[in-house]
C-alpha cells in the first residue's frame, strides 16, 4: 500500500473552518480578481495578513518565527487559499520550498536572517534552477561560482525564473567544482536579486503576461555566509527541495475555480454532459485530495514520500489539463481576453497557461521515468 | 482502521488457495468449492458480521486474488437483512428492480444477473425496499449466465414462490453493491499493477528489460496511479460509507478499469491474451465489475446532479467533507 488513508482530525477541521471564515471576510467573492491556483497574483499586503494569522511558514520552528505546525495543517490552509483563487504569489515559493530548505540545510545565521522574514510574509523568493541548456536535465547547469575573497563570484544565466522581477532573493543552483561526476560539484547559493552584476530581463509569456524572466549573473559576488548548506552538496539538497514542490494541492487545483464558476454561472442550463463532467471532476478531486493528504501525513511522520509525491503530481497535473479540455469542449462560445464574466476570464487564463501545468516543477515525462524506476520495475 | 490480523489472515489464506490451477478449474462453472470451504472454515463466510471497514478490506484482498466465490454477496445479503448472515448466499441485483413482485408472501418474476444463483441455497431480493429471502430451489428455472470474467450471473424465474422472510431493507443495495465492487476492483487493480511491473522487469527484448523503454514506463506509472487512487478511495468509502464517498469510489474504480486494463495488456503483449497467464483473471474481472452496480458514467451523472444542486459555494466543502457536507 503506497498511500495510507488518513482523515483530518478535530483541530485540523477547526483550522479549515477558520481559514474559510477568514477568506469569506477578507476576500469576499466579487471584490478581488481570483487566480488559477498557484498562478494567482502577488499581493504582499495579503501575504502579510496571512502571516499575522500564522499561516505562512507554518511548519517552521517557532524560534525562527514559524509556528511548529504540521504538513497536514499547512495542506489545510494551502488548499483553501488555492481553491479560493487567493493572491498567494508573493509568499508562495518561500513558504513552500525555500523556507523548509533553509530550515533543513541553512546555517544558524541564515535561519535567523531569512526565516522570520519569510514567516512575516515580507521577503519573497524565486527559484534559480533552470538554464538555457538545463531544463529537465538540471545537472547540466553551467552557471559557475569561482572562489573569491570571503565568498564566491557567480557568472551564468538562469531562465524561466518566475517572479524574479518582483522577488527579493533567489536560490541559485551552480557549479562550484570541476568534478567529473556532473552531480558532484554543484552548490546552492542564496543570491540577492538586486546584486551588482545581476540583470533581470522579462521573457513575456505567450499572452504577453510578465512573470517569466531571464536572470543574467555577471561576476556577482556572493559572500560565504550565503552558501546554502555545504559546497558540493547542491544536487542532493536540490532534490529534496524538489520533493517539497510535489504532491501538494497546487498540482490538482489549478482549474478548480474554473469549474466552480461554471457551476455558479451556468448550472441552470446544465445538460447531461455537464453533469457527467462535474461528477467525474468531483470524484477525481476527492480521490486526488485523499492521496495528497496522505502524502502530507507521511511527511509529518518524518518520512520522505518522494515516489508518492511524484505520482500525485503527474496524475494531478494531467487531470488539470483533462478537465480544462472537457470544459472547453462543453461550452460553445468564442472567449474574449477581456472576459464577459469571471468564468470566461478564468477560461481564457487557463487555456493560455494550461500547457505549463505539466511542465513546471519537472515535466511529466521525466517524472514518469523517475517513478517507474522507483516502482521496482528495473 | 481495519483489523490487520483479520485482513492479513484472509490475504495469506487466499494467496495459498487461489492458485492459478484452482482459478482455471473454477472457470468451468465459476465456482470454487475448495476456496469457499477454506474461507468459510476460517470465518470469512459472514462478512456482514464484521465492521464495515474490515469487510471491505477483506473484499479488497479477495479482488487481489481473483477469488471465484460469492464473498461480496454474503456481505450484501447480511447488510440488506441488517444482521450477520453466513454464506454461501446471493442477492438479486438492482438490475432486476421492478421485475419482481411480492404478493401475500409469494415472490414472482424474473431475477437476472444473480451472482452464483446456481450455487447458493438462498438469495435475498429487494422488492419495494423490502429485503426478501427466498430459496433458489423454488425457482421454476435457473438459466446459466456468466459475466465477462466467467463468474455466474444467472437468471432465476420465480412463480409464486413462498418466501422465507420479509423485512425492511436495512441498507441501499445500489450503494453497498457499488462499494463491494469498488473494493474488489481496488484489489484487482493492485494485483494487476504488481504483476505488470514484475513482468516488465523480467521480459527482455532488444537486449534489455522492456521496463527500460520510456514508453513502457509510462504505462507502469499510470497503472500504479490507478491502483493507488482506487485503493485509497475504496478504503475511504468504507470509513465514511455515504452516497458521495461510495459514488466517487465506484466512479474512480470503473474509470480506472478501462485505463488500467488497457495499459496492463499493452505491456504484456501477446502473453497477456492467453488463458495460461494470470493477467486475464484480473482484467476480465475489472471489465465485468466496472459495469456491475453502475459504471463510471452512471455514478458520474448521479454525483454531478447532486453536486450541481448543492451549488457552487458548496462545491469545495463537499469535496472535502463528502456526504456529511451535502
Amino acid at each position: 500500500m503506497l498511500f495510507e488513508a488518513t482523515d483530518l482530525q478535530e483541530g485540523e477541521l477547526a483550522l479549515q473552518r477558520e481559514v474559510r471564515e477568514f477568506l469569506a471576510a477578507e476576500l469576499p467573492r466579487g471584490t478581488f480578481r481570483p487566480g488559477l491556483g498557484m498562478g494567482a497574483p502577488r499581493d504582499r499586503a495579503f501575504s502579510e495578513k496571512l502571516a499575522s494569522r500564522g499561516w505562512i511558514g507554518m511548519a517552521l520552528p517557532g524560534r525562527y518565527g514559524g509556528h511548529d505546525r504540521s504538513a497536514v495543517e499547512r495542506f489545510v490552509v494551502t488548499e483553501e487559499l488555492l481553491r479560493w483563487g487567493a493572491p498567494v504569489g508573493h509568499h508562495w515559493v518561500a513558504d513552500r520550498q525555500t523556507g523548509p530548505v533553509i530550515n533543513r540545510f541553512g546555517s544558524e545565521e541564515q535561519k535567523q536572517r531569512f526565516l522570520p522574514a519569510i514567516c512575516r510574509g515580507e521577503v519573497s523568493f524565486a527559484i534559480g534552477m533552470s538554464e538555457p541548456e538545463a531544463g529537465s536535465d538540471l545537472a547540466a547547469v553551467r552557471t559557475r561560482a569561482t572562489r573569491a575573497d570571503a565568498g564566491w563570484t557567480v557568472t551564468g544565466t538562469k531562465v524561466w525564473t518566475s517572479g524574479a522581477h518582483a522577488s527579493d532573493w533567489f536560490v541559485v543552483l551552480c557549479r562550484t567544482g570541476e568534478d567529473e561526476d556532473r552531480h558532484m560539484g554543484l552548490s546552492q547559493l542564496i543570491v540577492d536579486l538586486r546584486s551588482q552584476g545581476l540583470t533581470i530581463r522579462p521573457i513575456p509569456f505567450l499572452d504577453g503576461h510578465a512573470d517569466f524572466n531571464e536572470v543574467s549573473l555577471e561576476e556577482v559576488f556572493v559572500p560565504d555566509e550565503l552558501v546554502l548548506g555545504a559546497i558540493g552538496q547542491g544536487w542532493s539538497q536540490n532534490r529534496s527541495e524538489l520533493a517539497f514542490e510535489r504532491g501538494g494541492p497546487e498540482r490538482w487545483l489549478s482549474t478548480y475555480l474554473l469549474v466552480e464558476e461554471l457551476v455558479r454561472e451556468r448550472s441552470d442550463e446544465f445538460g447531461e454532459r455537464a453533469l457527467l463532467l462535474l461528477g467525474d471532476a468531483v470524484a477525481r478531486w476527492w480521490g486526488l485530495r485523499r492521496l495528497s493528504l496522505s502524502v502530507a501525513r507521511t511527511i509529518d511522520r518524518g518520512e520522505a514520500p518522494a515516489v508518492q509525491s511524484a505520482l500525485v503530481k503527474e496524475m494531478g497535473t494531467r487531470f488539470e489539463q483533462d478537465l480544462l479540455a472537457a470544459v472547453q469542449e462543453l461550452v460553445d462560445f468564442e472567449p474574449v481576453v477581456e472576459g464577459n464574466s469571471l468564468f470566461e476570464r478564468l477560461l481564457v487564463a487557463a487555456v493560455l497557461t494550461g500547457p505549463s501545468f505539466t511542465i513546471r516543477g519537472g515535466t511529466n515525462e521525466i517524472l514518469r521515468s523517475v517513478v517507474a524506476k522507483e516502482l521496482g520495475a528495473l | 482502521m481495519s483489523d490487520w490480523l483479520l485482513v492479513d489472515g484472509a490475504r495469506r489464506l487466499l494467496a495459498d488457495t487461489c492458485t492459478h490451477e484452482l482459478l482455471q478449474a473454477a472457470e468451468a462453472d465459476g465456482w470454487s468449492a475448495p476456496i469457499w470451504d477454506a474461507l468459510a472454515a476460517s470465518g470469512y463466510a459472514d462478512l456482514a458480521g464484521l465492521e464495515l471497514a474490515d469487510a471491505v478490506a477483506v473484499l479488497t484482498v479477495a479482488g487481489e486474488h481473483a477469488a471465484p466465490v460469492p464473498l461480496a454477496e454474503a456481505a450484501l445479503a447480511g447488510w440488506l437483512l441488517g444482521e450477520s448472515v453466513r454464506g454461501p448466499v446471493s442477492v438479486v441485483g438492482p438490475g432486476t428492480f421492478g421485475a419482481l413482485s411480492l404478493h401475500s408472501g409469494r415472490l414472482s418474476g424474473t431475477a437476472r444477473g444473480v451472482p452464483w444463483g446456481r450455487a447458493v441455497e438462498r438469495v435475498v431480493a429487494v422488492v419495494d425496499r423490502k429485503a426478501v429471502v427466498v430459496a433458489t430451489a423454488l425457482a421454476t428455472s435457473v438459466e446459466r449466465r456468466t459475466n465477462l470474467a466467467g463468474e455466474p450471473r444467472d437468471t432465476l424465474v420465480f412463480d409464486r414462490a413462498r418466501v422465507e422472510e420479509v423485512r425492511p431493507a436495512a441498507s441501499d443495495l445500489n450503494e453497498r453493491g457499488a462499494l463491494t465492487r469498488a473494493a474488489l476492483m481496488a484489489g484487482a487493480l493492485g494485483a494487476m499493477a504488481r504483476l505488470t511491473i514484475r513482468y516488465a522487469g523480467e521480459r527482455r527484448q532488444f537486449g534489455r528489460p522492456i521496463a527500460a523503454f520510456q514508453a513502457v514506463q509510462q504505462h507502469l506509472v499510470s497503472l500504479a496511479q490507478d491502483a493507488s487512487l482506487v485503493a485509497l478511495a475504496a478504503e475511504h468509502a468504507a470509513r465514511a460509507p455515504g452516497f458521495f464517498e461510495i459514488a466517487a469510489a465506484k466512479q474512480l474504480a470503473s474509470r480506472a478499469a478501462l485505463t488500467a486494463t488497457r495499459a496492463a495488456h499493452q505491456v504484456h503483449g501477446a502473453m497477456g491474451m492467453t488463458q495460461e497467464y494470470r493477467l486475464h483473471h484480473f482484467s476480465r474481472r475489472l471489465w465485468a465489475w466496472r459495469s456491475e452496480y453502475g459504471d463510471e458514467q452512471r455514478w458520474a451523472a448521479r454525483l454531478g446532479a447532486a453536486v450541481a444542486s448543492a451549488g457552487a459555494d458548496n462545491l469545495y466543502p463537499v469535496i472535502t467533507g463528502g456526504s456529511a457536507a451535502m
